[in-house]
């Protein structure tokens, strides 16, 4: 029984610019098991946003194979794709990405509604996450009357709500205080160990010790892939 | 496909959308409310002329065939008809006398530009001769006093009905049954007023008098004079057999050549039903092309303003496709905005129109005095309101359709990373 969620193997990317080439992954192979807390971390132009679109379904590489949950996802199509992203993965950005005109549950809700849900089981499943995440005070607050942390909370409720294989966060300390960081942090740990699979992507050491496995890049290549002895988080 | 939550959401984004950008969304549909009010101008005109047309036509009585010399409705050769010998009263004797099919043959004849005085002043009208069976087709009708009799008829009284516009304009504050006027230097008692017959460019009907057939030669002679032949068929039905029966009649009288054509024509007011056809396409054709035009120009405002409205919100398409909305979630999410602009500009419009109409038709009846007015509806149709929402949808979507594709195709890491 194969319990790796994502399964890479020499993944390749290459973009034209001009008539230039340039490699943003070279060749990289990696496989991620279930419940694990990995940091990806790479200064700028090692390639570590390329690899995060690749593994959150947004782009597809170049050349070599990308197994998720078994399924290929180098041959799938657009539609094919935004399922993937939609049932299997969910995203925390760094500049949260939430809906201006949506309230929180509404933005909560959002990939329900991609999802196909009815919309009492959408709001039910919505609130849930919501108050997972503590925010169920603020579910009818836009994320202009929220806080840094609090829109982060948000966002990370959205990216709970489908319950998917993987959470994939970019930076996702990146805007916010050093202290409320440290929740949100807190937040992601506890979410590994409610059986979460939990990925950072991130260029700040102190973001990447919480996770216990640490893969770093460098020129499109992974220069080293540890286990991290002393995570924060356990 | 979309699905249905999907669909729900892509209504509430366009709400929220139009919301907050009002005024921008208003400026949008200029186009499209210019083009709907134009289509329901164009048929509220054109059912309105339909109205004015079938009351007219019904008056003047749509059992009716005409043997004449002329041809009313303008068609054939002018010469040709010119050239044909007079319909004499012997001619219209003997017509009547074989008719079997129609409920009363009618000879009438006409002097055109005449004029009927009382007292200094004095009235064109045209004067007709005819027999009292007249009185018994609808054109005929009086609204008060008679259509004058048998006994006035044969013996030649000098009696008259006059029409509607000749009581109005010589009578306008009394009733005129048992006043004179004079015809030709000669008085003549009034025994009935003909109900109001003209119709818009009908008007002319109203400015006849009517006077037996004998007064008439006395006052005129029948010297020269080419008479027609009133056929009441009693229903339309009745039409092609009186038609048929009297054409047969007409041509044995007259001895025309079995192979030639009838020296005579047939009229029925059917005829100017092309007429009305023409004027009916060229509103029609004129609207269409105004309304056109005003949509194109519509629509490339709407597509403008969406390629805006993609291009604003290239950072949301990104968001939307990350947490896993299709191409055809955000394809159905633009073009059903886009339909929604427009189907709120036929909104706007609508109210628009009906002012529009409302005014027009209040000014034609209690500020111009239009009688025929009366007869058109100060509303807007109600189906005229689907048509011009369902082409408002079909004008969104297909003005929607580019800069839906546009957004549907964007690559959601760099719609991601846009600001």
């Amino acid at each position: 029984m194969n319990t790796n969620i994502i399964e890479i193997a020499d993944l390749v990317k290459r973009y034209e610019m001009g008539h230039e080439e340039v490699f943003a992954l070279r060749n990289v192979s990696l496989t991620l098991g279930k419940n694990e807390y990995v940091a990806i971390m790479g200064p700028s132009g090692s390639g570590k946003s390329t690899l995060m679109n690749m593994l959150g379904c947004l782009d597809t590489p170049t050349s070599g194979t990308y197994f998720f949950n078994g399924a290929n996802v180098s041959e799938m199509d657009d539609d094919d794709l935004a399922a993937i992203r939609n049932k299997e993965i969910g995203f925390v950005f760094q500049t949260f990405n939430l809906l201006p005109r949506a309230t929180a549950l509404q933005n909560v809700e959002l990939p329900l509604v991609y999802a196909g849900l009815k919309s009492e089981e959408r709001r039910k499943r919505a609130i849930e996450a919501i108050t997972r995440v503590g925010l169920a005070d603020r579910m009818d607050h836009r994320p202009n009357e929220l806080s840094g942390g609090q829109r982060q909370r948000v966002a990370i409720a959205r990216a709970l709500v489908t319950a998917p294989s993987i959470i994939l966060a970019d930076e996702p300390t990146g805007n916010l205080d050093s202290k409320t960081g440290q929740d949100i942090m807190r937040l992601f740990g506890d979410l590994w160990r409610g059986g979460n699979t939990v990925i950072l992507v991130t260029h700040e050491e102190d973001v990447a010790r919480h996770a216990h496995r640490i893969i770093r890049l460098r020129d499109g290549l992974i220069e080293s892939d540890e286990i991290n002895p002393n995570a924060t988080s356990v | 496909m979309p699905r249905l939550s999907e669909v729900q959401e892509s209504f509430r984004i366009a709400v929220t959308s139009l919301r907050v950008n009002l005024m921008r969304s208003i400026l949008t549909t200029a186009g499209v409310v210019v083009g709907v009010v134009l289509v329901v101008l164009m048929g509220w005109t054109i059912g309105g002329l339909d109205a004015v047309w079938e009351k007219t036509i019904s008056i003047i009585g749509k059992d009716m065939i005409y043997i004449d010399k002329w041809n009313w409705a303008g068609g054939g050769n002018w010469r040709m008809m010119e050239a044909r010998k007079d319909i004499t009263l012997e001619q219209a004797e003997a017509l009547s006398m074989r008719m079997e099919s129609a409920e009363e043959t009618i000879p009438i004849t006409r002097k055109w530009g005449g004029s009927v005085s009382v007292g200094n002043t004095s009235l064109r009208c045209s004067i007709m001769g005819t027999t009292t069976a007249y009185g018994s087709t609808s054109a005929g009708t009086t609204e008060e006093g008679r259509f004058f009799n048998e006994v006035e008829e044969r013996e030649a009284e000098k009696v008259v009905v006059v029409g509607y516009n000749i009581k109005k304009n010589l009578f306008p504050d009394e009733s005129p049954i048992g006043k004179y006027l004079k015809i030709a230097g000669v008085p003549y008692r009034i025994v009935g007023v003909v109900e109001k017959r003209g119709f818009l460019f009908m008007d002319f009907i109203d400015n006849q008098v009517f006077i037996p057939l004998y007064a008439f030669r006395s006052s005129f002679g029948f010297f020269d004079r080419s008479f027609s032949v009133g056929l009441k068929a009693g229903s339309e039905r009745m039409l092609d057999i009186v038609r048929d029966e009297a054409v047969g009649h007409m041509r044995s009288i007259r001895n025309v050549p079995p192979a030639d054509p009838d020296d005579f024509s047939i009229n029925e007011m059917k005829a100017f039903d092309q007429q009305a056809k023409n004027i009916r396409l060229g509103i029609w054709v004129v609207g269409m092309g105004l309304t056109i035009l005003a949509f194109i120009v519509g629509s490339i405002g709407i597509m403008n303003i969406m390629y805006v409205s993609v291009t604003e919100r290239t950072k949301e398409i990104g968001i939307r496709k990350a947490i896993g909305a299709r191409r055809s979630s955000i394809l159905s999410q633009f073009l059903i905005e886009s339909a929604m602009l427009c189907v709120a500009g036929a909104l706007i419009a609508f109210p628009i129109a009906q002012v529009i109409v409302g005014s027009a038709q209040y000014l034609a009846v209690h500020v111009f005095e239009q009688d025929w007015a009366s007869v058109v509806s100060p509303l807007v149709p109600f189906d005229l309101l689907g048509i011009a929402v369902g082409v408002s949808i079909l004008v969104g979507l297909l003005a929607g359709l580019f800069p839906a594709i546009k957004a549907s195709g964007l690559d959601p890491v760099e719609a991601l990373r846009s600001e």
